[in-house]
């Protein structure tokens, strides 16, 4: 059993450790990262394969192997998740990610005030346990700003200092600048959408994305090939982790990655402060490692797992949990499509950066009068492929037929044929509230390659409120594929009530050790050198994709690590 | 065709007495994996295909399974003039080398869901599945996906043909490197150019279909750049 010391320990390096390693490196701070899988390189996805990379999900984690179980309720079985969407090595999820890269609006950050005093107490359901943010969207705007010329985002400002800008997001709150780079090419997906939705007069524009539209410090300009959500990007302009922060990390000679480890413990002493952690190395080893830090940068359910598994007499509920909150407020978004089809032109959805691709904002957030509609929040409003990625094994699973048609035999294969080139799917990311009963706890049953417990979710999104949501943008997006010209216009199915993407919650943050893990800098209130940072502190979601506000916080926290807590080891709020 | 395949035809391929044409990629000569009625202009009887001429075992399925395979699969996605279909692109070949590989633990899963289906059709017919035409064939299937093929226990009925349907655009739109898609068959007919490594402005601005450049795959390219849509 290997003992090794060093100032800081991070566990999992992705969107938050990458950034982390890099910010405490360059100020002399010596950090090891463990990570579960390996260190990619781009050389490594030169090869653009939809079946390993799309279908069977080879930078996601092995459903076998790293299971998580999922239960609509509490009363059933959970059973493992077929898909797990987020990464399995060094720069995580940004490595196969979409790159959409969002602000949260201003009334992100305070749901709950915002929704009461526009709509009434009674606006919010009473089951929900959706809260405002420990900080403002001013807080976090120099981080975001940050975060977008240190990583490179292409977009166009929307509200500049106030001042609104057509084709930007209008809805946007102020930023300082331009963004580092201007818009990526729209492809003709987005021409049609941008032109419909002009019509119906909404504010389309052209997705922000973390994929340079042209080159950016020594990285290339993006060709355009269309293989990025599910895939690595073979030229390195997509803005992940691994073609950003990692160099940055290694290049401080303070970074150390430790690839193919699994975190199991957390280590703590009787005078309430964490000591390090304890891992399985690639050969089965068990490591230690002490650390004057930990910082917990993991997937959400991975956070909540260890504090769980990190139990002790002193700390019997776990770590950091005295409030009882660890696991709970799961969310998680719903992706509700509708499908456009043409007869007389071809839309070639396969060109051009996947994910959303062109985006309206008009029915996100708390940007409509919601008075009478029965539910509060938005969604994201963007055209897409089929299931973000747009190869045909994706496509053709992911979209339905229109109704009259099979799901297979000679009119399945003609329909495929003639629309797989001349459709596009229009989605909406739906903001859906926190509940106290949406849950990651400890599986009873199952476990994983190490033996630890898979971590279980209980969650169902179909709730009164979400349900209305969804039927609202349903509506709206049917309206939208007719305005887009399309022949064919026709609704994907829901599916079941599991939780969807961009998974959030679990160690929410607060202002209150009583009804919070962390305060706004992702640090513990029980345990002040013990820091949990991601979508798992995030007290509400938005319909926008969480990564850029993660990256923001972990921006903010490592400020406040390097500039406040190493002089003074304690509180930072 | 790559060195992988050309080693993985001779093997499939070697014994074929009896039947005019070489096989493709796959397990099954043509005229096997095909329904018999299409080459029985009399509406007679097919003779059934006997094992000792077509010794095309595959690296998982044995005879029997893999003509099922082939047979059901081709329902799925059956092929015609100017479409091909799963026989054509290799779809058996690409479900067999998966599940003596990546989906070694489907194994008992298609084993079990093969033999309910064997005997769902000798109970409802009294004629395994690839002796049925392709009406029957097709009740067949329906049967199974909407669950009211009767005698499944594991897998359900629904299960097993999602799972096979699944399989099926897989081994239709999967790089060819995985046994199916053979000559880009799955792409030429919905027009996927595989993987370009670079989109122009230009195709970003064509309402037509794309036809710049040839279909590339991992290990090979098309020899034109025709396109099936």
């Amino acid at each position: 059993m290997a003992i090794e010391k060093t100032d800081v320990v991070i566990v999992g390096v992705g969107a938050v450790g990458g950034i982390l390693a890099a910010e405490l490196g360059k100020a002399g701070i010596k950090v090891i990262g463990l990570e579960r899988g390996p260190r990619l390189t781009t050389a490594d996805f030169n090869g653009h394969d939809e079946l390993r990379y799309f279908q069977r999900q080879d930078l996601r984690p092995n459903v076998k192997r790293e299971p998580v179980t999922w239960r609509p309720n509490a009363n059933v079985r959970a059973n493992p998740l077929p898909l797990l969407n987020y990464g399995n090595q060094a720069g995580g999820g940004t490595v196969h990610y979409g790159a959409v890269s969002w602000r949260l609006h201003e009334d992100d950050f305070r749901v709950r005030s915002n929704s009461m005093e526009r709509y009434g107490a009674s606006s919010i359901p009473e089951d929900s346990s959706v809260a405002d943010w420990p900080l403002t969207y001013a807080d976090l705007e120099p981080f975001y700003d940050r975060a977008e010329y240190d990583l490179g985002v292409s977009g166009k400002a929307g509200n500049l200092q106030g001042r609104k800008i057509d084709g930007g997001n209008v809805f946007e709150a102020p930023r300082r600048r331009e963004y580092p780079l201007p818009p990526l090419l729209a492809d003709q997906s987005g021409v049609i959408f941008e032109a419909a939705a002009r019509k119906l007069n909404y504010h389309p524009f052209s997705t922000p994305r973390a994929i340079l539209s042209h080159p950016y410090g020594e990285r290339p300009a993006c060709t355009y090939c269309g293989f990025c959500q599910a895939f690595g990007c073979h030229v390195g302009a997509k803005s992940s982790i691994l073609v950003t922060k990692l160099p940055e990390a290694d290049r401080t000679g303070n970074f150390k990655l430790l690839t193919g480890t699994m975190t199991y413990r957390v280590n703590s002493d009787n005078s309430g402060r964490v000591t390090g952690v304890s891992y399985y190395g690639p050969d089965g080893s068990d490591n230690t490692i002490e650390a004057e830090l930990v910082i917990l940068a993991p997937f959400i359910y991975d956070s909540t797992r260890l504090l769980l598994l990190s139990k002790t007499d002193k700390f019997p509920n776990g770590l950091a949990n005295s409030s009882g909150q660890v696991g709970k407020h799961l969310m998680a978004h719903i992706s509700a499509k509708v499908f456009a089809a043409f007869d007389d032109r071809f839309v070639n959805i396969y060109m051009g950066p996947s994910a959303q691709k062109h985006t309206l904002d008009d029915f996100n957030a708390d940007n409509f009068d919601h008075s009478g509609l029965g539910f509060i929040r938005g969604s994201q409003i963007s055209v897409s492929p089929a299931d973000l990625e747009a190869g045909p094994i994706g496509t053709a699973l992911s979209m339905n037929p229109p109704p009259g048609i099979p799901r297979w035999g000679a009119a399945y294969r003609d329909f495929l044929a003639k629309y797989f080139a001349r459709y596009a799917s229009i989605v909406a990311q739906t903001e859906n509230l926190a509940y106290a009963d949406q849950t990651i706890d400890l599986d009873p049953t199952v476990r994983d390659r190490w033996g630890l417990p898979a971590p279980r979710l209980t969650y169902d999104w179909r709730r009164p409120n979400e349900l209305a949501r969804v039927d609202f943008m349903l509506r709206k997006m049917e309206e939208l594929g007719h305005a887009m010209g399309a022949a064919h216009v026709w609704r994907g199915p829901l599916g079941s009530g599991a939780p969807g993407a961009h998974h959030q919650g679990g160690t929410r943050m607060g202002t209150d050790p009583k009804s919070s893990v962390v305060n706004r800098y992702g640090q513990s209130w029980d345990i002040p050198n013990l820091f949990i940072i991601g979508s798992s502190t995030f007290p509400s979601m938005s319909g926008f994709n969480p990564t850029l506000t993660i990256q923001a916080l972990t921006y903010q926290s490592a400020d406040a690590i390097v500039n406040r807590y190493r002089k003074n080891p304690g509180p930072l709020a | 065709m790559t060195e992988h395949d050309a080693t993985r035809r001779a093997f499939l391929v070697r014994t074929v007495v009896g039947v005019g044409a070489v096989a493709g990629a796959g397990l099954l000569p043509d005229a096997h994996a095909q329904n018999p009625q299409q080459h029985n202009e009399s509406g007679a009887p097919a003779a059934e295909p006997t094992h000792a001429n077509h010794v095309l075992n595959g690296a998982f399925f044995n005879y029997d399974g893999a003509a099922t395979i082939a047979a059901f699969t081709e329902r799925l996605m059956p092929g015609a003039p100017g479409k091909p279909g799963a026989r054509d692109a290799g779809v058996p070949n690409y479900i067999d080398l998966a599940l003596a590989g990546a989906y070694a633990d489907l194994q008992d899963f298609y084993r079990s869901g093969l033999a309910q289906l064997e005997a769902y059709c000798r109970k409802t017919y009294n004629q395994p599945f690839v002796r049925l035409d392709d009406a029957r064939q097709d009740e067949v299937i329906a049967a199974l996906e909407a669950g009211k093929a009767t005698g499944f226990t594991w897998p359900a009925a629904q299960e097993f043909f999602n799972t096979v349907r699944t399989h099926t655009i897989e081994g239709m739109f999967a790089d060819p490197i995985y046994g199916g898609n053979k000559d880009f068959a799955g792409w030429r007919l919905v027009g996927f150019p595989g993987a370009q490594a670079i989109f122009t402005p230009a195709d970003m601005q064509s309402k037509q279909a794309f036809t710049r450049a040839s279909m590339i795959g991992l290990q090979a390219q098309a020899k034109d750049p025709e396109r099936g849509a």
